[in-house]
């Protein structure tokens, strides 16, 4: 059974769970489409526990829904076949070559044991796990960790990939190749993706839709493109110095606009007119001006706004 | 780079029964087992006495065809006697004259005998061996290496998990001491001269089925119920090496000072109550060794007493159940840190 693009990946309502004294999650009701969704949220504000509940790790106080067409949580078990999940901590089965933890991944998910190798060998390939695939897992560093754990997530081609934490330990070439990876999987493959990160170029790189999490409550659940959309339209300009003179000079224009705290300038209006005009001031008081495009709120903006309430 | 990039492809296909998830874990790990090369050397060990016993086995059925058996029984018999004169009394607690009353019963008893002998002995110690150098890893690594989120989330229950990580050991049990066993049964068909000796032992592979289930169902909780509760298997180790140990030193010094009452030998030394040691006595308790030892004696059919002496039963029940209880709790609760 899969679902369509129209269905919900997930559909879950008033999920909640204690761990003792402290509520990790308060009645958390989501509804995610299919895609890339970021799952955002300071540290302890109940991302990891909602991943594990998704996946049955942790049993939820409270809560039902459906995810990939599955009744959840009865159903978590017939779930796990078709969710392949990296987790954030690091984990691996001492003993075991790296070709042979995906493999016996693949086996627990239902390949049968020649088929499970074969297709082993091919997301060792893809997430460009190389000779080292035949290293025992213990002697991996970090970054290679998160490759097998990605491989292993991959290698039964589920439906839905939930990733926490995934670039962690990745140095920036390794970090972007993995995002490309991501974005090939969502795009060309179908796949929908769920990732959890603190780190919001990731999102922004990759996602369609953020969920912010905070103190185990959705403060925010929109489209990526929606959150970065300003309220009112304006032109960011990038000057080499001297904004504040700018902002003087196209004052006196009656034409309002605002310094950013890192040196750059924020134009209210459109049109070309207005560029005309931003380009003659900048003239006028000797300031150049390095780049001009369309003014977008920042994604670290909406989710300080939505970690402050 | 491979030197063909095939990129991401998707994987269609029939998926495996979900019953057999645990059976891969179990795979996985005898595997793992098995790259170990005292493993190799002990298993290897365990079989060695298998050839004793075959050996034992051969000689016995000759005796049997020469009809000889009552006739060296007698002797040992009067053999017996001597020793109990000088209170040696019969440590193995060997019945010869049910081993002569009737050739039959006897042949019956003569093998079952030897094969509770290779379980209660070498086995038993091969087992114990072998346990504590794989036990306390099976789930300790994974505690230690968080391999449990790996395993979990998969389609298997904490139950499942467990369950799998016993049959690594129920395997290397199996090996140690049923597949010796039924050698030697095997072996005691084939160089029987006598046709008939099936029919007179039949029973035996199914006691012997049962004296293995008896020794991996108790033992396999505890190993395991030792290697969930600690991240260091060392710990698990050495735990599992203290029980055996202090277990045999207590019953030891607990039956020897009952006994003290019993006359003195013509040497001067304090006699032992071999017979009485054959025998069920709640002290057998405080040793896994001693109590699983009866219970394989009475599968065998080598009590002194028809009647079933239900405690040692009971006891390893609860432990079995407190054991993989103790084992399941872990696992799961470990997924809630």
């Amino acid at each position: 059974m899969s679902i369509g693009n129209s269905q919900p990946i997930l559909q879950i309502e008033s999920v909640s769970k204690r761990y003792g004294a402290a509520q990790v999650l308060h009645d958390v009701s989501l509804e995610l489409p299919t895609g890339v969704v970021g799952l955002l949220g300071p540290n302890g504000s109940g991302k990891s526990t909602l991943i594990k509940s998704i996946l049955g790790l942790v049993s939820i106080d409270k809560g039902q829904g459906q995810v990939l067409g599955l009744r959840w949580p009865s159903q978590v078990r017939e779930l796990r076949d078709r969710v392949g999940y990296l987790p954030e901590d690091d984990c691996y089965i001492q003993g075991l070559q790296g070709i042979e933890s995906i493999q016996l991944m693949a086996r627990l998910s239902g390949l049968r044991k020649r088929e499970a190798l074969r297709r082993a060998h091919e997301v060792a390939d893809y997430c460009d796990l190389g000779q080292e695939r035949y290293r025992n897992v213990e002697t991996y560093s970090t970054g290679m960790r998160q490759k097998l754990k990605f491989a292993q997530a991959l290698v039964h081609d589920p439906q839905w990939v939930i990733l926490d934490e995934p670039t962690t330990g990745l140095d920036p070439v390794q970090r972007e190749q993995f995002l490309d990876r991501i974005s090939t999987l969502a795009k060309e493959k179908g796949k929908s993706v769920l990732l959890s990160t603190h780190i919001l170029h990731d999102v922004v790189k990759t996602c369609d839709r953020v969920v912010i999490l905070v103190g185990g409550k959705v403060r925010l659940d929109d489209t990526l493109e929606r959150l970065q959309r300003p309220s009112k339209e304006g032109i960011h300009v990038s000057v080499l110095s001297g904004a504040a003179g700018l902002a003087g000079a196209l004052s006196s224009k009656g034409i309002e606009s605002k310094v950013s705290s890192d040196g750059e300038l924020v134009v209210l209006g459109s049109g070309e007119s207005l560029s005309k005009q931003i380009w003659e001031s900048s003239v006028e008081v000797g300031v150049v001006v390095h780049r001009m495009d369309r003014a977008r709120n920042s994604l670290e903006q909406a989710f300080l706004d939505a970690v402050k309430g | 780079m491979p030197l063909l990039d095939i990129g991401y492809r998707s994987w269609q296909g029939e998926r495996t029964e979900r019953w057999t998830r645990s059976l891969v874990l179990a795979s996985t790990g005898i595997h793992l087992v098995w790259q170990g090369v005292w493993i190799k050397r002990v298993l290897m060990f365990a079989v060695f006495p298998c050839l004793v016993a075959g050996v034992m086995v051969a000689i016995m059925e000759q005796y049997f065809e020469q009809g000889s058996l009552a006739r060296a029984a007698q002797q040992m018999q009067q053999l017996e006697n001597a020793r109990q004169g000088k209170q040696m009394g019969n440590p193995m607690g060997i019945n010869w004259e049910k081993m002569t009353s009737d050739p039959d019963q006897g042949r019956h008893y003569a093998w079952a005998f030897i094969l509770y002998t290779l379980f209660r002995y070498p086995q038993v110690f091969g087992m114990v061996v072998v346990m504590g150098l794989v036990a306390p890893r099976l789930i300790s690594y994974d505690l230690r290496s968080r391999g449990y989120l790996l395993y979990l989330s998969r389609p298997l229950t904490p139950g499942e998990y467990i369950f799998g990580k016993a049959l690594v050991l129920y395997f290397l049990l199996f090996m140690i001491s049923a597949l010796p066993a039924l050698m030697i049964y095997l072996t005691g068909l084939v160089l029987s001269p006598d046709s008939t000796a099936f029919f007179q032992t039949w029973d035996l592979p199914l006691r012997i089925l049962l004296a293995t289930a008896v020794l991996m169902i108790p033992t396999t909780a505890v190993a395991l119920a030792f290697s969930s509760v600690t991240q260091e298997s060392r710990f698990a180790g050495f735990a599992w090496f203290a029980l055996w140990v202090l277990g045999a030193v207590i019953y030891q010094v607990l039956w020897f000072a009952s006994t003290v009452d019993l006359p003195m030998t013509g040497g001067g030394r304090r006699g032992v109550d071999f017979e009485g040691m054959q025998n069920w006595s709640l002290l057998k308790l405080f040793s896994p060794y001693e109590t699983l030892g009866y219970m394989q004696q009475q599968v065998f059919g080598l009590t002194s007493s028809d009647e079933i002496v239900w405690s040692p039963w009971v006891v390893a029940l609860i432990v079995s159940v407190l054991g993989y209880g103790v084992a399941y709790w872990r696992v799961s609760r470990v997924l809630k840190a």
